[in-house]
């Protein structure tokens, strides 16, 4: 137990992420430097911590596959807030009192929400010469100033460029909407909760993600499945997951 | 790893990449998560690791720009290119392309330092012709 006014000042708590305190024998578990994880645990509620040397370079790659390894391990056995990579706190009682007890009641009830749950991330993107081509088609304007512009060296920016652009933009973004409903349409039957996430590029449709109960995760991969095969002239589905609630732990 | 990667029902068009390298690992964790107030940090691992640039691109002349060009790259008659009504075959039309949308948002992220080899997702997918996404 470290005294209270003899931290050693050169390690630190990683913080992992909020679990229900275990209530067994806790997940044997190795973390960043292959530290073992700890659990601290505050009434209902533990963080997932390990030691860590302070004195060290800048964070790396290493140490976010580590944080991403011990988090989805942590979710594939039990239920799990992730907390911010990179986030250190001085000491035990620094993770207790200054993290799990003053919200004990929102982790604990966050917990209770997200039990039996998995996050999916799903992206859609268009067969982006496929889409531009229906775009081109059925616009009239869109299809002349294509015409007049084509010749135009790469990187001049001619009005009628811009104005090219803009028209195109606003058609994808009608498709988007239309697509994008049909999508949700297939999701929102499995889904307890989605996000929508920022996406860019030409080709971006939808960036999704969907909160699913595990004895759904089937029935939604295969309707997922079908969708795909039923879009993919067009458009393109990726799922990646289960992974843990990233998006669903109160971002606050 | 529970990743179902192996389990293929029907005809294999979802793509189900396993996130095993750094940018799939940095898409699902970055910026993500509880936040812990940042007074009570002792320090932040990583930061350097990382900077991303992610602001909202309000309808600009750089973004209309990049639709011009994605569009005139388009082939669609030249060097036995399909024809257009054959690539576009018996697609139905939305009908909605006279309505004006708002402004067309994106996200540009720069994720530099990522000096390590092995950046690349290991995407299992059967679709070969899927090109990177290097704007998403």
């Amino acid at each position: 137990m470290p005294e209270a006014h003899e931290r050693a000042p050169e390690t630190g708590y990683y913080v992992y992420g909020v679990v229900p305190a275990p209530g067994g024998s806790p997940l044997p578990l190795q973390g960043i430097d292959q530290a073992d994880v700890e659990y601290v645990a505050y009434e209902e509620v533990a963080a997932a911590v390990s030691v860590i040397a302070l004195d060290r370079p800048p964070g790396r790659r290493a140490e976010l596959m580590a944080h991403n390894s011990v988090v989805d391990a942590l979710a594939n056995a039990t239920t799990v807030l992730p907390v911010k990579f990179g986030s250190i706190m001085a000491d035990r009682d620094s993770v207790i009192h200054d993290l799990l007890a003053p919200s004990h009641d929102r982790f604990a009830d966050l917990l209770a929400n997200l039990a039996g749950c998995r996050q999916f991330n799903l992206r859609a993107t268009y067969v982006q010469d496929q889409v531009l081509a229906e775009v081109v088609q059925s616009n009239p304007e869109i299809a002349e100033l294509r015409r007049r512009t084509r010749e135009l060296p790469e990187g001049t920016m001619h009005p009628d460029l811009v104005r090219l652009g803009e028209l195109v933009s606003r058609v994808l973004e009608d498709k988007r909407d239309d697509d994008a409903r049909t999508i949700l349409d297939t999701i929102r039957p499995f889904a307890l909760d989605e996000a929508r996430r920022q996406g860019g590029g030409v080709d971006h449709l939808l960036d999704l993600a969907v909160l699913v109960e595990d004895e759904r995760i089937a029935e939604f991969e295969d309707g997922l499945e079908q969708l795909a095969e039923a879009l993919h002239e067009r458009v393109r589905l990726r799922l990646v997951g289960p992974v843990a609630p990233y998006e669903f732990a109160g971002a606050g | 790893m529970t990743v179902q990667t192996t389990q293929r029902r029907g005809g294999g068009y979802l793509e189900r990449p396993a996130p095993s390298g750094l940018a799939d690992v940095l898409e699902i964790i970055l910026d993500k998560g509880i936040v812990i107030d940042i007074y009570l940090r002792v320090s932040l691992v990583g930061i350097e690791l990382l900077t991303i640039d992610a602001r909202i691109v309000i309808a600009s002349v750089d973004t209309y720009l990049r639709f011009a060009e994605a569009t005139n790259r388009l082939d669609l008659y030249e060097h036995g290119g399909k024809d257009l009504t054959e690539v576009v075959g018996d697609l139905q039309e939305s009908g909605a392309a006279k309505k004006v949308g708002g402004a067309v948002k994106g996200v540009k992220k720069a994720i530099k330092g990522g000096s390590d080899d092995d950046d690349r997702s290991s995407s299992r997918s059967r679709s070969s012709r899927r090109r990177q996404t290097e704007d998403a």
